[in-house]
């Protein structure tokens, strides 16, 4: 579903990405870990190009994208990301803001886009708050609108970027448990997470990346049980 | 008491006179209100663009209008353009004030979008909007309603400069005013009633701005 090949990316002197590979296939959760600053994050926004990459290539649904070629939004509009901080348009309602980019982007009826935001609301829990604005909202509840204003373009693939870090204990579990719905559905998702019982639950690859490589990948129960590089050791340790 | 009685009487004298410049003078400030949001718009867009040489444009515009005399400007509008479009001192007047509001608008604008979060950016592109899509629909909205309160205090600004088109003879309030304190050689009282019109203007200038921006809040918390 997603091919990153020999991926590198630089901000300014700063070497973040230093030749990653990695292959996600359909409906494959994977979970990417490493402490902050290993360069996690950056991968996955290099994978809707919301950071280009210097060099590598980067495939998605069998379809090599040239960044200097390609319509990106495009490209973006079948890759959906979820991020740490919401960035819900707080301007707009929970419903406006879940038909807002097929309205926009697709061009789709409003009655039908309507139809669509409430079920996609009803999956997420979040119904009864449809003429809410944002700033009404918890957490958790800002964060599960933000996963139905990213299927709304349904997506091939979803990437979250940390999406429990902002939130606080209380609330992370309806956010997972919407995430675990999903990936049960089917749903091809690459997660930037802390959350190892997620990982170890949820994903089917569990991936470290330190200081910008990927230093092992292996199912959860090989990842957390029989870590390979010194690294991950430690940092299993840490985290557990 | 002698002065006051002075000031009662020219205000009941000059009224007539007065408020057909008061309309006068809120016809100037409207269309520099409306010229100067259009103007500021498009400069604004052009400072925040890629483009170096749209930056350029609008960098040079604001320096201009920001480092010289509105009084200057309206002067050299009036005897500069007159001399190649036939225009009257109104129109003179309006345009000037517009292109003079245009540039602290332009500012207002610019730091009104750079202010919104580049989350809001970000979450718009990731979701295929287009980067015009996203400004248009997303984080324009958005900033307009922060340049609510410093455009509303730039309109009242741009009331009380109207004042200074009298130098090219508009007949606005200030003019008319100047001209029957010079009547009457009444000056100190003239100019407290003058000074007296000024202010409600400008307090039903700022009501306005209040009442849209807790319009504008109530319906979006």
């Amino acid at each position: 579903m997603i091919i990153g090949k020999n991926i590198h990316k630089s901000f300014g002197d700063l070497e973040v990405l230093k030749g990653v590979d990695l292959h996600v296939q359909p409906q494959e959760v994977v979970v990417l870990v490493g402490v902050s600053g290993s360069g996690k994050s950056t991968l996955l926004r290099c994978f809707n190009f919301l950071e280009m990459i210097n060099s590598g290539e980067i495939t998605i649904d069998g379809h090599t994208i040239n960044p200097k070629k390609e319509n990106l939004a495009k490209v973006r509009a079948e890759v959906g990301m979820v991020f740490q901080h919401f960035n819900l348009f707080p301007h707009k309602n929970v419903l406006e803001n879940v038909i807002e980019a097929p309205v926009t982007v697709k061009k789709m009826n409003k009655e039908e886009a309507k139809k669509l935001g409430m079920a996609l609301l009803r999956k997420v829990g979040l119904e009864d708050k449809a003429d809410v604005y944002p700033s009404k909202l918890s957490g958790g509840q800002k964060q599960r609108v933000a996963i139905a204003r990213a299927l709304a373009m349904e997506p091939k693939v979803m990437l979250f970027d940390e999406p429990t870090s902002a939130l606080d204990p209380e609330l992370v579990g309806e956010v997972l448990q919407v995430m675990k719905q999903l990936a049960e559905e089917g749903m091809t998702m690459v997660v930037v997470t802390h959350e190892m019982k997620f990982a170890k639950e949820v994903a089917d690859r569990v991936i470290m990346i330190d200081q910008g490589k990927i230093i092992e990948s292996a199912d959860p129960k090989n990842f957390f049980e029989n870590p390979q590089n010194e690294r991950t050791k430690q940092f299993i340790q840490l985290v557990e | 008491m002698e002065t006051i009685r002075t000031i009662y009487d020219i205000f009941i004298t000059t009224y007539p006179g007065f408020l057909e410049a008061v309309v006068i003078t809120l016809q100037l400030t409207a269309i520099s209100i409306v010229l100067g949001t259009i103007l500021g718009l498009i400069f604004a867009l052009m400072k925040i663009s890629k483009s170096k040489i749209l930056q350029g444009i609008a960098n040079l515009y604001i320096t201009l209008i920001r480092g010289t005399p509105l009084l200057v400007q309206i002067m050299f509008l009036y005897f500069g353009i007159t001399q190649i479009i036939i225009l009257d001192n109104f129109w003179a007047g309006a345009i000037a004030l517009g292109i003079h509001n245009g540039a602290y608008i332009a500012e207002i604008f610019r730091g009104a979008i750079q202010g919104i979060d580049i989350g809001q950016t970000e979450a718009s592109r990731a979701l295929g909007m287009t980067n015009n899509q996203a400004m248009k629909r997303i984080v324009f909205p958005q900033a307009l309603k922060r340049s609510i309160p410093p455009l509303g205090n730039q309109f009242i600004i741009a009331l009380k400069d109207s004042s200074l088109v009298w130098m090219i003879g508009v007949a606005e309030l200030f003019s008319v005013a100047n001209r029957s304190a010079a009547a009457s050689f009444k000056q100190f009282e003239t100019f407290i009633v003058v000074g007296f019109y000024y202010l409600v203007l400008v307090m039903i200038f700022t009501y306005i701005v209040r009442w849209y921006e807790n319009k504008l809040d109530v319906d979006k918390a």
